[in-house]
């Protein structure tokens, strides 16, 4: 067991540690970020912009340090000069960056002109990285500052109130959908074949067919556009809260910000994955449950006597939930992904909304902060699942 | 006198019953399934509108009518006498032409994603199952480990990497040119649907070669791949023979739950801003980009979720029809 552990959890470090390396060299490639539009600037005379401006530009967003050093800054703070032991400073010559690339046009194979860089006009050493600031590295908790959401900011600033947000949906959705989808699915495991297992069957058939961002925007024209064009209690939606009191007929007058504020506007888009969530889980319970239903031992026990509630909650339901709940454990770094997409067409300010905007809006460091902590959050859900199968049945043995 | 042997060939005649192929008898069993028969009615119907959209749309995919926004449905051109089925969208394009086209490319991303990444799967995991050993592992392991970083937010970067970088990727233009030809776009807008394909098919093929690999696992363990082996078959013999062919149903029933899977992911990402961008229409980008006059004006993003849906439906029913005609044990 233990030495599985020690296995596991070195790959899960790797997996981690290779996709982090493949999203940032991807993002570096990418064009954009903070020296976006300096060029343009440049052209008039009156805001001027000297060779010296960009070059301390692009080092105070460490653009300037090569790929594989910028990257490990990033991870966990290194390098920060040279290597200092007894005294003594080694590496300190080593070449880190270039400071002044020189950038010159150059006639490509189909006739085009392109700027490619072609040498460098002022090195980096690694003894010009002391003094410089720098973040404590991601691993340790320090996702360095922004680029363009919140310019100079800390990252982390961004995410804190994002997480809080998110995880307010996803963890009332998946409690919603644990109350909600279990007793459906068992329920209608139980009903085989009746009418309301038809029906629920189908519904949840569609429900898993169903586009999120449809039916969030369903969901938005029947509960709260046609509703209050027509002058009957709608539901708010769009934001987390409202920027103004309004008024709902019947119920009356809301103030922006207050606890029924924040719950109303809740409502929609945790609607909307809970019921899409459900349709995949209640699913699932079902069929687990139904397999269980044929098994021998629930024979015996209905065959000792054993009332119908007793067989079902304490000897099927047990039996089906094992591989239940690893689904549900497996899916939780799912949600994630899915409120990117809930959390764009309500406008919820999420983690998700936030990622979207990062991407579009060239902010890398935000971006590269939120995939690595749902990468994280993905591999260890990967290893708890693994444990579970073996909490929830001993017969198997993790090797 | 009697004929003993012409009564026994009659009884023989009468107990026999009429022979089928497995085909047929697959085809019997999918036709029982109402659901998927209605689905596939529906998808043909969906298919044939797309593939003659020259012939329907009146009006070409950026075709402005100008000073003619959102004309109300059934507006008559004045100058040409053609007619805005659907009324235009916000700068004055035809909603219904549009609407056909961007079925066409939403459909044809879809068919080409899964095409490919069921055809990469289909090689890796016979590869993986038939030959084991460490060319399995390596396999293996790699796409465990694709399968486990979240998926979604690793599209959304790569596909906003590949569209914005033209230098990044180059893709030869032969067959630019042949998917522009598909789509009836102009070679440089056919890129942008290609590298969609590139970033889905690429993801999709992982669940593939695992399904491949558990299938061909099974598969030979059976006597006919022993019979074919003693007969002095090749490996690649056997694989493309007699393997491949008896471990197709959960690659076919796959395919189809993924056409829906790819259908709402190209739309998905379109409506995040990361897919096939606005001149060149898709359900999926015409929904975002008229979210946003939802509110006087809901059936301009209804209209385009709407196949979005029917098709995601439709290929699930498909799929689970086709599981239950060709192995209703099958679990997927």
């Amino acid at each position: 067991m233990a030495a599985y552990l020690v296995r596991r959890i070195l790959q899960m470090i790797l997996v981690v540690f290779i996709s982090a390396v493949a999203t940032y060299t991807l993002l570096s490639f990418a064009p954009g970020g903070p020296l976006a539009g300096l060029r343009q600037i440049q052209q008039s005379s009156r805001f001027a912009i000297t060779e010296e401006d960009i070059a301390r530009i692009r080092a105070y967003f460490e653009l300037d340090l090569s790929l594989p050093v910028r990257f490990t800054r990033w991870l966990v703070g290194e390098p920060r000069g040279p290597l200092t032991i007894g005294g003594k400073a080694f590496f300190s010559e080593t070449v880190v960056g270039c400071r002044k690339p020189i950038e010159s046009e150059i006639l490509n194979a189909s006739g085009e002109y392109e700027i490619l860089t072609t040498g460098c006009a002022q090195v980096v050493y690694l003894k010009d990285l002391v003094g410089r600031r720098t973040s404590r590295g991601i691993l340790f908790g320090d996702f360095g500052l922004s680029w363009r959401l919140l310019r100079d900011r800390p990252v982390s600033d961004l995410i804190q109130s994002r997480m809080a947000k998110t995880l307010q949906l996803i963890g009332l959705e998946t409690l919603l959908s644990l109350i909600i989808g279990l007793p459906l699915g068992i329920y209608s495991a139980v009903k085989q074949y009746s009418k309301f297992d038809y029906i629920f069957t189908s519904l949840a058939f569609m429900g898993s067919a169903m586009p999120s961002f449809f039916f969030g925007l369903l969901m938005i024209l029947a509960f709260s556009i046609i509703p209050k064009n027509a002058g009957l209690p709608f539901i708010p939606a769009g934001l987390s809260e409202s920027v103004r009191n309004y008024t709902i007929p019947l119920i009356g007058q809301i103030v922006a910000g207050s606890t029924a504020d924040r719950i109303l506007h809740m409502i929609l888009p945790v609607s909307v994955l809970t019921i899409i969530n459900i349709s995949g889980w209640s699913r699932f319970i079902r069929s687990s449950m139904l397999e269980v239903l044929r098994q021998d031992y629930i024979r015996t026990a209905r065959a000792k006597g054993l009332t119908q509630r007793v067989v079902i909650l304490k000897h099927a339901l047990r039996n089906a939930l094992i591989p239940f709940v690893t689904i549900v454990v497996f899916t939780i770094p799912g949600l994630f992904s899915g409120a990117i997409i809930t959390e764009s067409i309500f406008a919820w300010p999420g983690m998700g909304r936030l990622y979207i905007l990062a991407l579009g809006d060239y902010d890398y460091p935000v971006a590269m902060a939120i995939f690595f902590i749902l990468a994280v959050l993905t591999v260890i859900a990967t290893l708890v699942r693994d444990l579970l199968y073996t909490v929830v049945d001993p017969r198997i043995r993790l090797t | 006198m009697v004929a003993p042997p012409k009564v026994a060939q009659l009884e023989a005649e009468a107990i026999s019953i009429e022979e089928r192929s497995p085909f047929q008898v697959v085809m019997r069993r999918f036709v029982r399934h109402r659901l998927a028969m209605v689905s596939l009615g529906l998808m043909v119907v969906i298919f044939l509108i797309t593939i003659m959209a020259p012939v329907i749309a009146p009006f070409k995919i950026d075709e402005l009518n100008v000073n003619n926004y959102f004309v109300p449905f059934g507006t008559v051109d004045e100058e040409t006498g053609r007619t805005h089925y659907l009324g235009t969208d916000n700068i004055g394009r035809d909603y219904f032409s549009r609407l056909i086209y961007a079925g066409r490319i939403s459909l044809t991303v879809a068919l080409l994603s899964v095409l490919i990444a069921e055809t990469i799967g289909i090689i890796v995991g016979s590869l993986s199952g038939f030959y084991g050993g460490w060319l399995d592992a390596v396999l293996m392991r790699f796409v465990e480990f694709m399968l486990t970083i979240p998926t979604l937010p690793l599209l959304l970067i790569i596909s906003s990497m590949l569209l914005r970088n033209e230098n990044l990727v180059t893709i030869p233009q032969p067959v630019l040119t042949f998917l522009a030809k598909i789509l009836l776009l102009n070679p440089r807008d056919a890129r942008n649907a290609v590298l969609i394909v590139i970033v889905l098919a690429g993801f999709g093929w992982l669940s593939a070669a695992q399904l491949m690999r558990g299938t061909i696992l099974s598969v030979r363990e059976q006597t006919f791949v022993e019979a074919a082996r003693s007969l002095g078959a090749s490996n690649i013999r056997m694989i493309l023979k007699h393997m491949i062919p008896n471990a197709m149903a959960p690659i076919i029933v796959d395919a189809s739950l993924g056409l829906a899977g790819y259908v709402v992911a190209e739309a998905a990402l379109a409506f995040l801003g990361f897919g096939i961008q606005d001149p060149v229409p898709t359900w999926g980008n015409m929904l975002s980009a008229t979210q946003q006059f939802m509110f006087d004006k809901p059936w301009l993003p209804l209209l385009p979720g709407l196949p979005i849906f029917i098709c995601s439906l439709s290929f699930n029913y498909i799929g689970d029809g086709l599981r239950d005609a060709l192995d209703p044990r099958l679990k997927l």
